[in-house]
């Protein structure tokens, strides 16, 4: 008898538990996204949760807007954010409206059906010509001609000086390509460069890209000979000890403490020096921006510029409060708030001009990068990370001479016929 | 009432059918689809999805990452496991001694153990800086010019994933094979002594024939931790310099989750699965010949 309880109970246990985790779950579900609906209009996966002034910023937006936001934090590894971006997004997931994607996953997501367009509800034509036209149509327009994001700010691969190293060995400005030699012999030697960079495999791309557009070339045809020069120069900078081999690897987190304790006298990256004003470092008579020196001899500066922008995912089912969030981030107000709480240029060349002071350093230096350079998107491809990652390796092998240049302009051009495909 | 014989039979297949169901879900289902996954063509990115059968296999051997993937891996398991046994055995035998402190020792050999990977291989990644590290720091109190740069040279870099590697997870095989010595009786020891035997002597008549099949359990899944590593090398090298130090298992994280090249990922996911099912077999065999 007391066997034949046992086991009866045994099962019913079992029974019930099955039922229970079953009945359970539904239940919760239901619950979770009708509690989700009440409470929230829309939910943003933002790279900004981190910043301290992030919690001002979301209240300015939800009094400007009427919406009430629930944000998710993005990781802030980039590996891991666009691996978690591309799940959300290919899976059709609807639990996340607005998104903030960079370049490399703008190039792509852009083709792949994921994203709504926005040409007839937020990047309307009024306003689509005050963004950087480069910008629009190298990296956030699809192959239909419909812009896929609003830019959420304007940002250039600046280059950078140290003016204490410039002032140290007596040259005043870096305008031509001889000046920037003369420059990097000048300062090169004891533990310091004349340049340097973040050359891990993920971040070369950027310096690659940025020497092959100041030398004329075209990073997608590598048997253009002005592509062979720029690799040539980058390589022969290393021999020469004007630029470290060390430096392939580090990324921007090795390469700005670098350069705030003077062991390069200039370097391209972007942002507005955050981390050299809180070494101190940021000023004119310290680490400040330069116009980007005219290699071609013709009076043509190349500089590339780079966005972080909302997009709407195709699968939201809160589609009018999202429109509704991305046309105050396409409005001078939500620029304004953004460029307040996270310093981030505005977009918008009239808002620009409007919002940020004339105090402000970065503003006549990218006045006058809008006005005096070639700005273009970065050459990216679908495949995006994979195209990057391939080139930094091969780039990392001819820095170390392990094939040489001519090897490297080879393979680099079957990597682009490779991905392009 | 009674239950039959043959009604009897069922319930214990009642009774795990929760856990069947579960296992099902979570592990069959999972390898199921990453079966049929690596027969296919899948690019996420560029919306490719075709039916490949073997090419998939065929292109791993031709694939230049792979190999120097595989290489690694190879380079990686067998070095680390050899310094496992070794040092681990080594420092076992130190934590078993009787000295004073020896109980706080055994507790604070094991913190390395419980640290995350990932947050070791970021601060690896500082501490092999040749500017900012600690160990070119502790080497110039000795050589005052001394200038390495670790992680940008292919047997440095590497050679550093696998000293990471050892120092977290050394102190926790070294606590495993301690629990091993304290099953050895004193007794033994004593009548060795009597015998005339040295230290020496005991230790490779006695101490290592007994712990031998409780180390090369040890090493089951330590070396199968060894193969699907991938933590560490993500936060300390990024598989650079190139793709020296891409292990297999970071290469296929690449693949499946950046490249979103699933059909490729789940090729080289089930190629990793054989080789640890062989691993294991293998073994198992050893360790049954053993016993007999």
């Amino acid at each position: 008898m007391k066997k034949t309880v046992s086991i009866l109970l045994t099962t019913a246990l079992a029974a019930g538990m099955l039922a229970g985790c079953g009945g359970n779950s539904s239940e919760t579900k239901e619950e979770g996204s009708s509690a989700k609906k009440g409470d929230y209009d829309l939910t943003l996966y933002s790279i900004n949760t981190t910043d301290p002034d992030f919690d001002d910023w979301l209240k300015n937006v939800e009094d400007a807007t009427g919406l009430k936001i629930n944000v998710i934090a993005a990781p802030t590894d980039s590996d891991t954010r666009q691996q978690k971006i591309t799940t959300i997004l290919s899976t059709g997931d609807s639990s996340v409206d607005i998104i903030e994607i960079n370049d490399e996953m703008s190039a792509s997501f852009k083709n792949s059906g994921w994203l709504e367009g926005l040409n007839d509800t937020v990047m309307t034509e009024d306003i689509r010509g005050e963004f950087p036209q480069g910008y629009l149509e190298d990296m956030i327009t699809d192959k239909d001609g419909n812009i896929i994001g609003v830019p959420g700010y304007s940002g250039y691969l600046a280059f950078w000086v140290n003016q204490e190293i410039m002032d140290e060995v007596g040259i005043a400005s870096i305008d031509t390509k001889e000046d920037f030699v003369k420059y990097m012999e000048a300062v090169s030697g004891d533990g310091r460069y004349g340049y340097g960079g973040s050359w891990e495999k993920t971040y070369v791309f950027n310096e690659i890209a940025q020497f092959v557009n100041m030398f004329g070339g075209d990073y997608f045809d590598w048997t253009n000979p002005a592509n062979k020069e720029a690799i040539q120069f980058l390589h022969d900078m290393v021999q020469n000890g004007q630029t470290p081999i060390d430096q392939i690897a580090d990324k921007y987190e090795q390469m700005n403490p670098k350069a705030n304790d003077g062991k390069y006298g200039s370097w391209f990256m972007w942002g507005l020096g955050t981390d050299y004003e809180k070494a101190d470092m940021l000023g004119a008579d310290k680490i400040h921006m330069a116009m980007v020196p005219d290699f071609s001899g013709k009076g043509q500066r190349a500089i590339f510029t780079d966005s972080w922008s909302y997009v709407l995912n195709k699968a939201s089912e809160n589609k009018e409060a999202a429109v509704k969030f991305l046309e105050y981030m396409a409005d001078e107000g939500g620029m304004e708030a953004s460029y307040k709480a996270f310093d981030r240029y505005p977009a918008r060349a009239d808002v620009a001009a409007k919002v940020v002071p004339d105090t402000d350093p970065a503003k006549e230096m990218y006045s006058r990068y809008a006005e005096e350079c070639n700005v273009a998107g970065r050459p990216m491809l679908p495949q995006t990370m994979e195209f990057i990652t391939d080139m930094g390796t091969i780039y990392q092998s001819c820095m170390k001479d392990e094939i040489t240049v001519d090897d490297f302009c080879k393979k680099a051009q079957e990597l682009v016929d490779k991905y392009s495909k | 009432m009674t239950i039959s014989k043959k009604s009897m039979k069922w319930i214990p297949w009642i009774l795990i059918l929760p856990v069947i169901l579960i296992r099902g879900f979570t592990t069959l289902y999972p390898i199921g689809a990453t079966l049929k996954n690596s027969l296919f063509d899948i690019k996420v990115l560029s919306g490719v999805n075709e039916f490949v059968g073997l090419s998939n296999y065929i292109n791993v051997f031709k694939d230049p990452k792979i190999i120097s993937s595989i290489s690694f891996t190879v380079i990686f398991v067998v070095v680390s496991m050899v310094f496992h046994v070794v040092l681990g055995v080594a420092l076992a035998l130190i934590l078993n001694m009787k000295f004073k402190g020896r109980r706080f020792l055994r507790t604070i050999v094991l913190i390395p153990w419980a640290m995350p990977a990932v947050v070791i291989g970021m601060a690896a990644k500082w501490g092999f800086n040749n500017d900012y590290g600690m160990i070119n720091d502790f080497i110039r109190r000795f050589v005052s010019d001394f200038q390495f740069n670790w992680l940008i040279n292919t047997g440095s870099a590497r050679a550093a994933v696998i000293a990471m590697d050892l120092w977290k997870d050394l102190p926790f095989f070294a606590i495993l094979v301690l629990s091993g010595l304290q099953f050895i009786s004193g007794d033994i020891y004593e009548a060795a002594k009597v015998d005339g035997a040295n230290g020496i002597q005991s230790f490779f008549r006695i101490t290592l024939p007994l712990i031998t099949r409780n180390v090369i359990t040890l090493c089951i899944p330590f070396t199968l931790w060894r193969l699907t590593t991938f933590d560490l090398v993500y936060a300390m090298t990024s598989g650079g310099p190139g793709e020296d130090t891409s292990l297999i298992a970071y290469r296929i994280t690449m693949e499946a989750f950046t490249n979103l090249n699933v059909g490729y990922a789940a090729t080289l996911a089930v190629m990793l699965f054989l080789v640890m099912a062989l691993f294991s077999w293998f073994n198992i065999k050893v360790m049954n010949r053993m016993s007999d």
